[in-house]
């Protein structure tokens, strides 16, 4: 089979048993790979009142199409599931080697049920797979857990998958690393394998990737690679990589600080690109990348690949820490431990404003160094009653102390580092994810009006449904300048059969609406459209969008029109006749 | 002066594109396993080592060789003439570096320097690898490579222990 490996790994581990299926070749026309193609095994799976970490509960696992191939930034592997931390369908994605690694091995993908009675880890060894005893790994951190499942292995350069004492304790934010610093980062995909007692996955494979015409598949990989990847639009990853955007958010005045109060730090120089330049070691890249974009840094015992511009501004200007060193072992003790460095920076900053603000003591304060660290270690092994309190992220937080006003989420998923009222698009995206507030479904923060709510509806259904089929192929968000006519043509070589951009185009939409109809089934509905209190009320301070809100009255504009565009009801519920364009008329959701 | 194929750990990625690349070329499929060069990775060092052949002056795997299968081109190159090879092994073991491995049938494949216009090259984008007639600091680089030579151990093994080494004197 050319880009496919056609076959699934199926392992269920009440039953202790892995066997193998054929690739369903009729979704892999539908949905084409790791995002969709996982979707749509998933909702095949389970019903959508699913508890995320009962057994009855799925993982899917979905490596793309292009993957392991020379085409460059198509390595990355998507996981679906349904969120602990936001009760929605959830997809996470990570880069890295392992995604080519388990089709090397023979495998598109790995479903994974059930539960195991005692803590194990999953060994792929090429067509040897079987399920290992893990209990001499738990309550370690990821960084062992990967060396220890490697050593398993028995070979040097095996790809792993690793939970760490957050997951293994099933924290709603907890995350699955790979390769020390990269993850399925965020709604809680370490708890789904905490739940299930699985420790890992590691995974050696000595196959390869086939393509139908290997002469004209890399002159075309080649011609896209220099005329459309290394060009100016995208270069930033190569040069910079993420933390460029700490001048750039900035300077729009959407950058927030101190808990989301102001959109401008200014102190910014401490955690910008010239700084982390500056403790630069070296650059790193997933597997066939040539833009290299992680910044592997050291400033002085601390080093890490990263910090990137997130955890630059939820662990740095948000929690009013402006000190490269401390966020670097911010950085790493979530690395380790397994939690999300977003979601984790965004419940700190919280309980620092509740505790300034005179809500409740946790002892934590903006710009406090000491206790901002301790607390990490606190959250992933609930070892103290702040610990708790902030394991369950800032939505609960919030709630428990009756600050809902101040916490910073949308359908309880802790907001990217962009501020929505300096840039109404990003609130429109935030509102309208699957999956809670995401910055990787739609990025219109370069939209020349940045208020221009009509405007930015439009560029955001189009975002969405283009990173759909995207993600799908397993792309990674820097190659920004792609689009589906390039996408069709690297598949139509590569498979040896013609693949048009209209096909994917129309897959990247039936993929969101597939979404949408799995939340509307666990019963999320258009109220759950919305932005946090504080974005919609509390006047933005510091920059150039001073005193701005995101009111009430333009997000129902933006919705009622976002619905329009999308044919969904005034309710958010697709129309019939969406669906059977999409071929969606037919599901049982 | 000819050119030689140089490798600079301190510049690699650990994207694989040269490997991928190399298995494209030699194999017809993406196949990093059977690359002529492969790459050994230290995530958590952001460390990362090109492990190639250095086309020996004195090449272990070519006295190894009992047959006369190994040989020399004349442009310096190391190569394997499989008529003639009787599948032993010997050149395996023989090659500190671990570049030397068998293929299904056993016989060995290594880097043939692909006739002069080196795959691999072309496609690191970090310039961790370079074709060139080299300079004083490119043949420190070979030469700190070349030092480390186990004389035990699988190809993988061996090539393991060498990168080890070399993220020691970089990393500490
Ligand atoms: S295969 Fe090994 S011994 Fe032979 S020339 Fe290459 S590096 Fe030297
Ligand atoms: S020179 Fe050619 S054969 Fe040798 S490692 Fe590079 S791509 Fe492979
Ligand atoms: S292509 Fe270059 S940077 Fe990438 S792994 Fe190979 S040697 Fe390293």
């Amino acid at each position: 089979m050319n880009l496919y490996m056609g076959k699934m790994l199926v392992v269920d581990l009440s039953a202790k048993t892995v066997t193998t299926e054929p690739l369903r070749a009729d979704w892999a026309r539908e949905y084409w790979g790791a995002w969709g193609l996982a979707l749509r095994y998933y909702t095949d799976a389970v019903s959508p009142e699913v508890d995320p970490l009962a057994p009855e509960n799925v993982v899917v696992l979905m490596t793309a199409p292009l993957c392991g191939t020379l085409v460059p930034l198509a390595s990355r592997m998507c996981l679906v599931s349904k969120s602990p931390h936001t009760g929605t369908i959830f997809e996470s994605n990570v880069g890295g080697s392992f995604g080519p690694e388990l089709k090397y091995a023979g495998y598109d993908g790995i479903i994974i049920k059930g539960r195991a009675e005692a803590p194990v880890f999953l060994k792929i060894d090429d067509d040897l797979v079987t399920i290992e005893c893990a209990e001499h790994m738990t309550g370690q951190g990821i960084f062992e857990t990967e060396k220890l499942m490697e050593a398993a292995m028995g070979a040097h350069g095996a790809k792993t998958l690793a939970i760490g004492p957050a997951a293994e304790n099933m924290i709603s934010y907890s995350m699955i690393g790979s390769e020390s610093y990269r993850q399925f980062g965020r709604g809680g995909t370490g708890a789904l394998f905490g739940s299930k007692n699985l420790k890992g996955v590691v995974c050696r494979g000595t196959g390869g990737v086939a393509v139908a015409d290997m002469a004209k598949f890399l002159e075309r990989t080649d011609h896209y690679t220099r005329n459309d990847l290394l060009c100016d639009d995208n270069l930033w990853a190569k040069t910079d990589g993420t933390p460029i955007l700490v001048e750039v958010t900035n300077e729009m005045g959407i950058h927030p600080t101190r808990n989301y109060t102001k959109g401008f730090n200014g102190r910014k120089e401490t955690l910008n690109s010239d700084a982390i330049q500056a403790a630069k070691l070296g650059n790193r890249a997933c597997a066939s990348c040539p833009m290299a974009c992680g910044k592997f840094t050291r400033v002085n015992s601390a080093e890490i690949e990263g910090p990137e511009y997130e955890t630059l501004c939820l662990g740095g200007s948000n929690c009013e820490i402006h000190d490269l060193e401390a966020v670097i072992r911010f950085n790493r003790l979530c690395d380790d431990l397994g939690l999300d460095t977003m979601t984790c920076g965004s419940t700190i900053s919280l309980a620092m404003e509740m505790t300034e603000n005179g809500v409740h003591n946790f002892n934590l304060r903006f710009g406090q160094v000491d206790e901002y660290l301790k607390v990490v270690y606190e959250i992933a092994t609930l070892s103290t009653e702040r610990g708790r309190d902030l394991a369950k992220g800032a939505k609960h937080l919030a709630d428990k102390y009756g600050a809902t006003d101040l916490s910073m989420e949308v359908k309880g998923l802790e907001m990217p580092a962009y501020e929505p009222r300096g840039n109404f698009g990003m609130g429109i995206a935030y509102a309208t994810s699957e999956r809670g507030a995401c910055h990787l479904r739609a990025f219109p923060i370069f939209a020349t009006d940045p208020h221009d709510i009509d405007a930015l509806v439009t560029e955001v259904v189009n975002a969405q449904n283009a990173n759909s089929i995207k993600w799908s192929l397993g792309f990674c968000d820097f190659w920004g300048t792609i689009n589906t006519s390039i996408e069709a043509d690297l598949m139509s070589t590569g498979l040896g059969e013609p693949v048009s951009a209209e096909e994917l185009d129309q897959a990247g939409e039936r993929i969101w609406n597939l979404s949408r109809l799995f939340n509307l089934a666990t019963g999320f509905t258009a109220a759950d459209d919305t932005l946090p209190k504080k974005i919609m009320e509390r006047p933005l301070e510091a920059g150039p969008h001073e005193g701005r809100v995101f009111s009430r009255a333009d997000l129902s504009r933006a919705l009622q029109s976002y619905y329009e565009l999308r044919d969904w009801s005034a309710r958010g519920i697709p129309s019939s006749r969406k669906l059977a364009t999409l071929g969606l008329d037919k599901t049982t959701l | 002066m000819k050119k030689e194929l140089f490798a600079n750990p301190d510049l690699c990625t650990g994207c694989n594109r040269c490997t991928i690349a190399c298995s494209a070329k030699k194999e017809g499929v993406f196949q990093p396993s059977k690359a002529r060069l492969r790459v050994t990775n230290f995530p958590l060092r952001g460390y990362s080592v090109p492990n190639i052949c250095f086309q020996c002056p004195k090449a272990n795997c070519l006295e190894a060789c009992p047959t006369t299968a190994m040989f020399r081109d004349g442009s310096g190159v190391v190569r394997v003439n499989r008529d003639l090879c009787s599948g032993c092994g010997s050149c395996v073991s023989a090659c500190p570096y671990g570049m030397v491995e068998q293929d299904a049938k056993g016989i060995p494949y290594k880097c043939d320097l692909c006739e002069g216009d080196p795959v691999c090259v072309k496609e690191c984008h970090a310039e961790a690898l370079v074709h060139a007639t080299g300079d004083a600091a490119l043949f420190q680089l070979k030469a700190a490579q070349m030092k480390t030579r186990p004389q035990s151990g699988t190809p993988l093994e061996k090539r393991h222990k060498i990168a080890e080494t070399l993220k020691r004197s970089s990393r500490g």
